[in-house]
């Protein structure tokens, strides 16, 4: 299994003939779709259909069931905000009242079209974070001509995130040794004693970057000044090549991109009159 | 007979808030590659540290009722200067990505990361106040900077980023206020005056410690 920055993609997977650049644009352009989508029923299919990717990718799909809690609770804040806090709109029409509470049909359509606009473009950052890897990131940020310096700001703290999280399981190792632990204790208690925990990260990443420093100038990097501007080799893009296919993926998101602009302003696709989720939705509250 | 040890000019123990901040003629502060180091090393914090509030008590959009990356924002600025703000508007695309929220909503959240992680920066640097928290008058002056910047962030958020993005209605949207301003105060409350209780010793004795903005 190789690790991506979320979860882990077996050694082989269809994924890895696709270049790091190309899931980079996929990302920056699938995640604008919803937002020129208005029936929910499309945004469902295009969940759907970035699962599928995610499926053929062969990611490990328990990697979503962290992900089961979010989309529960923002669907749960997302309804109760559009509905009981949604406030008294006479010009509504009523779909039910529930303790004394008003809950309008217009509302309920709104909620479910933000609801499904704002699933796809999780599932769209998820399969990014679970099909790319730290090397990926650099890779496609270098294929754009990003300047060295900014590539290696990133390269070096997504590096740093890692030993963040082994430095922090560190730390707590070394605490409940020491008798500490919260387990069982309450939320409030666990906040307070949070702090215990970050002093310590704190203190090893300061730590730590003069030794980053120190092992960065013995060889030879430097960001700014004369030795800045010498040319230096992209040894990870040789592993990588832009083939026909990738440019045919880059082509075929972009236009799926620009159909969907002309199909939504040109013929009113994708809107809420066209949509059959929400005819059907309103005949079931009927 | 001196009762005293004498007092060295310049010896962290005995620096003041006004000497912490001054650069003396002819010392020479250059920007190294230990401030891009220091930048990669707060976003991964910021990362990690982020990402455990938006994942641990989610609101929603990002939105959370107790986030603790706004320690490594505030103290990282107060810190690092310019290299501590960029850290904390960088650092939350990640970790708001590892908790689910849309490129495009981080992305539109950047002006109020930036004003939380400038205005105690700022502050501590125009005030002269002491990142050591020697005195109420530090301890006031990040409190305030603390309410101020995070009311900002409070009402760019949910009244420009996600009314714009039409995800909350009229009526939802003093949630989300409170969310996020609360969310912010009381973890910065938590974490910010004791890490610069702690650390700031320590940090600005060290050569990554920026007194200007850059160096």
């Amino acid at each position: 299994m190789n690790k991506t920055l979320l979860g882990y993609v077996p050694e082989q997977s269809p994924i890895y003939a696709v270049h790091p650049f190309v899931k980079l644009f996929f990302l920056l352009v699938v995640s604008l779709f919803p937002m020129f989508i208005a029936s929910p029923e499309w945004n469902l299919a295009l969940m759907l259909f970035i699962l599928g990717l995610m499926w053929l990718s062969r990611v490990d799909m328990r990697v979503l069931r962290i992900y089961v809690p979010m989309v529960i609770s923002m669907g749960s804040v997302i309804f109760l905000s559009y509905t009981v806090l949604g406030g008294v709109h006479p010009e509504f029409g009523l779909a039910a009242r529930i303790a004394g509470v008003n809950i309008y049909w217009e509302r309920i359509r709104d909620a479910s079209v933000v609801y499904a606009r704002i699933l796809p473009m999780i599932f769209t950052m998820v399969f990014f974070l679970s099909t790319s890897r730290e090397r990926d990131v650099i890779v496609a940020m270098r294929s754009v001509r990003i300047p060295f310096v900014v590539t290696y700001v990133f390269a070096m703290a997504l590096r740093a995130a890692g030993m963040v999280l082994e430095d922090f399981q560190i730390v707590r190792q070394a605490e409940q040794a020491r008798g500490f632990d919260t387990a069982g204790k309450s939320i409030p208690y666990r906040i307070r004693k949070y702090v215990m925990y970050m002093i310590p990260l704190f203190a090893l990443s300061l730590r730590r970057s003069e030794e980053f420093a120190n092992a960065l100038l013995a060889r030879g990097y430097a960001f700014t000044g004369e030795a800045s501007r010498v040319k230096r080799a992209d040894y990870v893009l040789t592993h990588y090549s832009f083939r026909p296919a990738d440019l045919l993926l880059t082509a075929a998101i972009g236009l799926a991109f620009a159909a969907l602009l002309v199909l939504r302003f040109g013929f009113g696709y994708f809107e809420l009159e066209r949509s059959w989720f929400i005819a059907w939705l309103k005949t079931a509250l009927d | 007979m001196a009762t005293h040890a004498p007092s060295i000019p310049g010896a962290p123990g005995k620096m003041t808030a006004e000497q912490i901040w001054s650069v003396e003629a002819g010392e020479r502060r250059p920007v190294g590659v230990i401030h891009i180091v220091i930048l990669a090393l707060l976003i991964g914090i910021g990362f990690v540290v982020g990402a455990f509030g938006s994942i641990s008590f989610p609101l929603g959009f990002g939105v959370n009722f107790f986030w603790t990356g706004i320690a490594v924002q505030q103290v990282g600025a107060i810190w690092f200067g310019a290299w501590g703000v960029l850290a904390g508007t960088i650092f939350p695309f990640f970790s708001n990505a590892v908790a689910g929220t849309p490129f495009y909503i981080s992305l539109a959240y950047v002006p109020a990361n930036a004003v939380q992680a400038f205005l105690p920066a700022w502050a501590f640097r125009f005030f002269k106040a002491d990142p050591r928290l020697q005195s109420g008058r530090d301890y006031l002056i990040l409190l305030a900077t603390m309410i101020v910047s995070s009311a900002f962030g409070a009402l760019w958020s949910p009244l420009v980023v996600l009314r714009g993005f039409g995800l909350l209605t009229t009526e939802s949207v003093p949630l989300f206020i409170w969310g996020w301003f609360g969310g912010n105060v009381i973890a910065g409350l938590v974490f910010n005056f004791i890490l610069l209780k702690a650390l700031s010793g320590v940090v600005i004795r060290t050569p990554s410690f920026v007194k200007r903005w850059l160096s």
